[in-house]
């Protein structure tokens, strides 16, 4: 099979690779807050759950967790999930938001007390203290971890080759017990490394860009 | 204020929960029935395949599906009034694919062992395959068993299924040698530098013998190295096996696996009950 025709069969692999990373990506960022939210509410059982919930899904392997949420309701409750993909991205949404909420609340808390402190004498209110003061050092703080993760969930879209979603692990598996050849299980670390270094071009020019408070 | 944010995020985490199980289809209306009305009903039977070459496999075009068990399979589920749907699995969690009725059936060249028989119902098996021992025309007739090879020259292609079975052979592995290709092991015996190849039936049946370039050498009938059964697997206590299995005797009868088996060369391993 030729060089060209391998690509080909590999980059219809490499679209449900790109479709788990932007969907898990675009939900799970505004569900990681929601996670932060519970995980740092004032309100004790709340936290006490989202705590739990935060070691449980940190404390199992991700692959386990796509087992779980794709063959889970099957085996309990005889309750079908036809969709591999859905299951893959509920349980890639879940995680991913769980990780990232723990990189929210560290950003958070790293803010001096101090300065909550100080927005209260100049009379802020808390949301004002909140969105002018905590959040834009936060969200600069946080960049380099976040890269560090969104790469990882580039590479851990592989993990959906266990239920047997075509991604690009799969698609490469295919080629080699189809063709007899394997080069292309090679060959798809290419595809993983170029699109890891266009994020990491683009992190390095985000974290330029909020380059600000220098000094 | 506090408590609307609680309340809103609450709200979220409940749209989550149900938009994550909005794709699970409740399939406990149908668990009364059998496995087959079940499948039935439903107007496709989900076939648990891997990418395995004869049985299941991709065609030149690289989109079509093709092989023995597709085109079996495809003729199976005509007679049984529903739509084939092949789904690539992985072939480690086939067992789990099967129980949690994510497939129905596994499809696949599947080898029938005492230990697979505990968690699978098997229907009755299809086609075959062994390793088998292939010496000079004129002395085939004088073995029965490897014990009767005992000390032998003995030749296998390196890293086939037939080494395996001579290095799990206290007789066949005291001497001997490894070559690079199958067809090589019988130029070997052909040519008399060594007494015995083992080698993979199809191959065999299909390299020796009257017509062939080695019309002097001989299959030893009674020798079987490594011989497995392919059947296909169905739930335990599930009622489609026997359905197969009915299914499976008409196409005999008509002459349908016969066609597909030539399509592919693989005439000599068909069991036909």
């Amino acid at each position: 099979m030729s060089f060209s025709a391998v690509t080909l069969r590999l980059l219809d692999g490499f679209q449900a690779t790109l479709f788990i990373f932007f969907v898990t990506l675009f939900a799970s960022l505004p569900l990681g807050m929601v996670i932060t939210a519970c995980s740092m509410s004032k309100f004790k059982p709340l936290h006490w759950l989202t705590r739990t919930f935060v070691w449980i899904i940190r404390g199992t392997p991700l692959m386990l967790q796509v087992i779980v949420v794709f063959f889970g309701p099957g085996l309990i409750f005889d309750v079908q999930m036809r969709s591999r993909m859905t299951a893959v991205l509920v349980a890639f949404i879940i995680n991913y938001a769980t990780y990232f909420s723990e990189i929210y609340r560290g950003g958070i808390e790293s803010i001096p007390i101090g300065q909550h402190e100080a927005g209260q004498v100049l009379g802020m209110s808390k949301r004002q203290i909140f969105f002018r003061i905590v959040l834009p050092q936060v969200i600069k703080r946080i960049v380099p971890p976040m890269g560090n993760e969104i790469i990882t969930l580039v590479k851990d879209t592989s993990l959906a080759n266990i239920i047997a979603v075509i991604e690009l692990v799969m698609a490469a598996k295919t080629i080699v017990s189809n063709e007899h050849i394997i080069w292309p299980l090679f060959y798809i670390g290419v595809f993983y490394l170029l699109f890891c270094g266009v994020l990491t071009i683009l992190f390095n020019f985000i974290e330029k860009k909020l380059n600000y408070y220098k000094g | 204020m506090k408590n609307k944010v609680l309340a809103v995020m609450l709200a979220v985490i409940i749209a989550v929960l149900t938009f994550g199980f909005a794709g699970c289809k409740n399939a406990s209306s149908n668990a009364a029935a059998s496995d087959f009305d079940a499948i039935k009903s439903s107007g496709k039977l989900v076939i648990g395949i891997t990418i395995f070459d004869p049985m299941n496999y991709y065609a030149e075009d690289g989109v079509t599906l093709t092989g023995f068990d597709t085109d079996f399979a495809t003729a199976a589920c005509e007679k049984l009034g529903v739509t084939p749907e092949f789904q690539i699995i992985n072939w480690e969690t086939k067992e789990i694919e099967l129980n949690a009725k994510k497939i129905d059936v596994i499809w696949n060249g599947f080898t029938v062992t005492e230990e697979g028989k505990q968690n699978i119902d098997f229907t009755n098996s299809y086609m075959f395959n062994k390793q088998c021992v292939v010496v000079k025309a004129e002395n085939a007739d004088k073995y029965q068993s490897t014990a009767d090879l005992d000390g032998l020259s003995v030749v296998a292609e390196k890293g086939s299924a037939g080494e395996d079975a001579i290095q799990g052979d206290e007789f066949l592995s005291k001497n001997y040698t490894s070559v690079q290709a199958q067809t090589d092991t019988l130029l070997e015996v052909k040519s008399g530098t060594a007494d015995a190849a083992v080698l993979d039936y199809v191959m065999a049946k299909a390299s020796v013998g009257d017509g062939t370039s080695y019309s002097d050498l001989a299959i030893v009938e009674g020798i079987d190295l490594a011989y497995e059964e392919y059947a296909i697997g169905c739930r335990k206590g599930s009622d489609l096996d026997e359905k197969l299995n009915d299914v499976m005797a008409e196409l005999v009868a008509d002459g349908t696996i016969e066609t597909i088996a030539e399509k592919y060369d693989l005439t000599a391993n068909l069991i036909t009950k």
